[in-house]
């Protein structure tokens, strides 16, 4: 059984919903999907519909993206399909496009005019001594646990990297109750400031985008957590479990690390389909190109949000906005200029969140503060590929030579993890990094038996 | 691991079968969470150390846990926990 | 030229005798057919030269003595090498599901005994006895208690570091871009240097007829996109090859733990700007493939149902015009050497010992029947 649809959306965020909203307005048929089961993405990553949590997000950062969700959970015109993962894309003869999606009851097909992806980011993930001891973990995975699970997975939390993001993380956990024992930003203070200073003017349109920052710094005063600069972190110490951390300054005895230095894009699926990529940075990661309506390279093909590269929840939304009157446009279900006016202030006020993007990227580069990696370090956690084994073979070959090699990038996780590391120590601008393999998520081998 | 008690009424408790433990969890909790609230540790890597979650969000893939008698392989941080589910971390 | 299984052995057997050699290839050694195939040590009759015909079945059971030679090959492997390449010849089994394919068993079998290799049929009872996996279904097997697999990912890295160390010179990403024949000589250009041989080995996988239209000759070698599946890893449960008579498949489980799942299911290769097909975008996973090559998994061994896959790939081999290899001196071109199209990573090593004898004068009379003399006739009016 295969479902047709004018659009599939992949991702649930808000650039999906706000795709979503703008092409079901302009009467197309719309499918929204999420690996969650219910919509928000990981910003408003939501908690079970069998939870009550009154003021659930109601901080006034997420108040634009709160109202946007209500307004697309309230529309029953639009197909939402949550708890499943998006496994496999790939165009059919006719030029429709046939989505492969399954969840753990199984495996469907559904087919489409026009393909959204907007399927966000994930935390870099940094390779250093000792991460992969059980309680350390990505500091937006951490945040999800608090978010939408209402749990804080330690009493002595330290959050360490180089984005202010761990600010507001450590602010959230404290005042749920948490133990935050330090924040440990790997630059000097006086780095962050000069970045913000010399970039005050471009990002001054912006700067209550950096309130929260400002606010979650009040917080972590008050609760008197140590916020620590230019104290990279080394190491995470401890047998069977995180028991401490060691920082260029000294050892912080915790339960639980989230490591914190920005975010990559979710890029499976566009390259799966061969779409155009560039290098993202300074993170790292593969941004998809797309034109000025967010198509991509392959035609038809629209990409939005953190997929054209991570610049955060609002431009998301902006962007969202552009490839549904983009798409409508191309289906004739609004005129090209008509969908030109009605994306001028879309466009305008994403291009002013980019600025502040590219303010923050710079606060939060992470690349002078790479951990130094030992020999026992695993630089490939699913298939515990430590860099004793990929430093030999570091002599100028691609990536998916040193992945057939070592492993390096044949697990679970596809080398979403190890990608980015792997790229960094090749130092070669033009890998094009692993070749994207269908799944993209694992399935069962009984799902897709015939 | 601590979950909050405060500000938040979580669905009923259940039962589920956790390494052949019964454990008691909130319905509709991510197995992730339930399992984190046992013990960080998920499992064991090919060199004898412990392991635990690490994205949260699908990604990764360390979370993942074998449910019985069916023996599928779920990511544990996606999947509700529901009431008889018997899940073995090996 | 072509830094694959068959171009490095051939370098590390040469220059192990004292041969000077140069090892050429436009990207990475061992990214081609020779590491993205699945590593199976296969020594029965394969299934494809069962199905069209006898004519094809007769020529192809006389490659037997090669199969007698590359079970030697591999099993002295990893201690000439001195490293360990995970190859495991613990036996395959190659298993039936209806009377029809038991009986195309026994006859294969029989062709096999007759030249000498040890197969045996063993009904579905003793296929279960020793591959307890094995469906209910399976009805009966011809066993060879030589087959089994190798690390594919491991075998051409491991044999270019022994080649490198035996003083042959590699060149990965090297492209050829020009090769001469000049009076007794082939100089062979790429973009930063020039080599002078007396003797070249063309080994370059689906792309050995492009290499060879460099000096205007034909080798009927033609690209083929198959498709091959890995799982997540899990305990060892199947320590042995399992292909099937009647369907394609191919099984195995890696080192690691991850069974490897194919056994020659198409994919689709990919088309440049003039609709002809490149090698140079990996072929298309067809899904109807996808999901044939999977059912038959199942139906053989019922326990992979639940596990999870990891990852499809696809990778590009050559299969020859008339379906066996093509190794040897092109007739029309002295001291020009070919070695593809198909069966090249279980023969691989053979082939690369019989090339670097035969280039060192010592004719191989094995190599006779995949000569690339009986496709003389294309090349007729090319050559020069």
């Amino acid at each position: 059984m295969t479902d047709h649809y004018d659009v599939a959306i992949v991702g649930g965020g808000p650039a999906g919903q706000a795709a979503a909203l703008t092409l079901d307005d302009l009467k197309l048929k719309t499918v929204v999907i999420d690996e969650q089961p219910q919509a928000g993405g990981q910003i408003l990553r939501q908690p079970p519909q069998s939870f009550r949590i009154p003021g659930w997000m109601e901080d006034r950062t997420y108040a634009p993206l709160v109202e946007l969700l209500r307004r697309f959970e309230a529309r029953t015109s639009i197909h939402w399909i949550g708890s499943h993962s998006v496994i496999g894309l790939r165009r059919e003869p006719d030029g429709l496009f046939a989505l492969t999606i399954c969840s753990p009851d199984g495996l469907r097909s559904i087919t489409a005019a026009r393909v959204l992806i907007a399927a966000g980011c994930q935390d870099l993930a940094v390779p250093l001594p000792g991460w992969t001891l059980p309680g350390v973990y990505s500091a937006g995975g951490m945040q999800a646990l608090l978010k939408a699970q209402r749990i804080v997975p330690g009493e002595q939390i330290v959050l360490a990297g180089t984005h202010p993001l761990q600010l507001l993380i450590a602010a959230q956990l404290v005042e749920a109750g948490g133990g935050v024992a330090a924040v440990l930003f790997s630059q000097p203070h006086g780095t962050m400031l000069k970045a913000g200073i010399r970039n005050s003017l471009r990002a001054f349109d912006r700067l209550s985008t950096a309130f929260p920052a400002v606010r979650a710094l009040a917080t972590l005063r008050k609760h008197g957590v140590k916020v620590l600069y230019n104290a990279p972190i080394q190491a995470i110490c401890g047998t069977d479990r995180v028991a401490a951390v060691q920082h260029s300054g000294g050892e912080i005895a915790c339960d639980a690390v989230g490591l914190c230095y920005g975010f990559v894009s979710q890029s499976s699926l566009p390259r799966m389909m061969s779409a155009k990529m560039r290098r993202a940075g300074p993170a790292g990661g593969w941004a998809t190109l797309c034109d000025e309506w967010m198509q991509s390279s392959i035609q038809g093909l629209y990409v939005a949000g953190e997929t054209t590269g991570v610049a955060g929840a609002n431009a998301a939304l902006a962007s969202g906005n552009i490839a549904g009157f983009g798409i409508g446009a191309e289906l004739g279900a609004i005129s090209r200029d008509e969908a030109a006016r009605r994306v001028a202030r879309h466009r305008a006020n994403r291009r002013s969140l980019l600025r502040f993007a590219r303010l923050l990227d710079e606060i939060a580069d992470p690349r002078p503060f790479f951990p130094a990696l030992r020999d026992d370090t695993l630089v490939c956690r699913c298939e515990d590929v430590a860099f004793a084994q990929i430093g030999p073979v570091l002599d100028g070959r691609s990536a998916n030579a040193v992945k057939l090699v070592t492993r390096c990038g044949m697990g679970l996780c596809q080398g979403r993890n190890c990608e980015p590391t792997l790229l960094r120590l090749l130092d070669n601008p033009n890998d094009p990094g692993f070749t994207a393999r269908f799944p993209a998520r694992p399935v069962p081998i009984s799902d897709l038996a015939t | 691991m601590m979950r909050l008690d405060h500000g938040i009424e979580r669905g009923r408790r259940i039962q589920i079968i956790l390494d052949g433990e019964r454990v008691d969890v909130f319905e509709g909790e991510t197995l992730a969470a339930a399992m984190i609230e046992q013990s960080s540790a998920f499992r064991r890597d090919s060199n004898g150390m412990a392991r635990g979650m690490f994205c949260n969000m699908g990604t990764c893939g360390e979370c993942t846990v074998t449910l019985l008698p069916g023996g599928q392989r779920v990511r544990a941080c996606l999947v509700p926990a529901q009431v008889g589910m018997d899940v073995t971390r090996d | 030229m072509g830094g694959g299984l068959i171009g490095c052995a051939t370098a590390w057997r040469l220059a192990r005798e004292g041969a000077k050699v140069t090892v050429l290839d436009s990207g990475d050694f061992g990214m081609g057919a020779s590491g993205q195939n699945a590593g199976s040590l296969h020594f029965q009759l394969e299934r494809r030269f069962l199905e069209n015909g006898d004519a094809l079945a007769e020529q192809a059971t006389r490659t037997a003595a090669l199969n007698r030679l590359a079970i030697s090959d591999w099993s002295s492997l990893e201690a000439d090498l001195a490293t360990n390449l995970h190859i495991t010849m613990n036996g395959g089994l190659m298993v039936a599901e209806t009377a029809e394919e038991c009986a195309l068993l026994e006859l294969k079998i029989a062709r096999e005994n007759a030249e000498g290799l040890r197969t045996r049929m063993i009904d579905g009872h003793e296929a279960r006895q020793i591959a307890p996996y094995l469906s209910e279904a399976i009805c009966a097997a011809g066993y060879s208690p030589d087959e089994g697999h190798a690390d594919a990912r491991l075998v051409t890295h491991a044999i270019a570091i022994a080649a490198d160390k035996t003083g042959a010179l590699l060149r990965p990403r090297c492209r050829v871009q020009s090769i001469r024949r000049v009076c007794r000589e082939y100089v062979v250009r790429t973009a930063a240097e020039q080599f002078a041989a007396s003797q070249i080995l063309i080994a370059c996988g689906a792309w050995t007829a492009h290499v060879a239209a460099m000096l205007n000759l034909h080798v009927p070698l033609f690209p083929v996109g198959l498709l091959m599946n890995a799982t997540e890893r899990v305990a060892q449960v199947v320590p042995h090859l399992v292909q099937h008579v009647g369907r394609r498949l191919s099984m195995k489980q890696t080192h690691s733990g991850n069974l490897l799942i194919g056994g020659g299911w198409p994919s689709r290769m990919a088309l440049d700007a003039e609709g002809r097909f490149t090698l140079y975008r990996p072929p298309a996973v067809i899904e109807a493939s996808l999901r044939g090559n999977l059912r038959v998994a199942i139906d053989v061994a019922p326990m992979v149902a639940t596990i999870n896959l990891v990852r499809s790939w696809t990778g590009i081999t050559a299969i020859s015009a008339d379906q066996l290899p093509i190794v040897g001196e092109i007739p029309a071109m002295p001291g020009c050497w070919v070695a593809g199209g198909g069966s090249a990573f279980t023969l691989g090593p053979t082939f690369a010992r019989l090339i670097a004898q035969s280039m060192s004068g010592t004719k191989c009379e094995e190599l006779e029947i995949v000569a690339p003399s009986r496709f003389a006739h294309l090349n007729s009016f090319m050559g020069q």
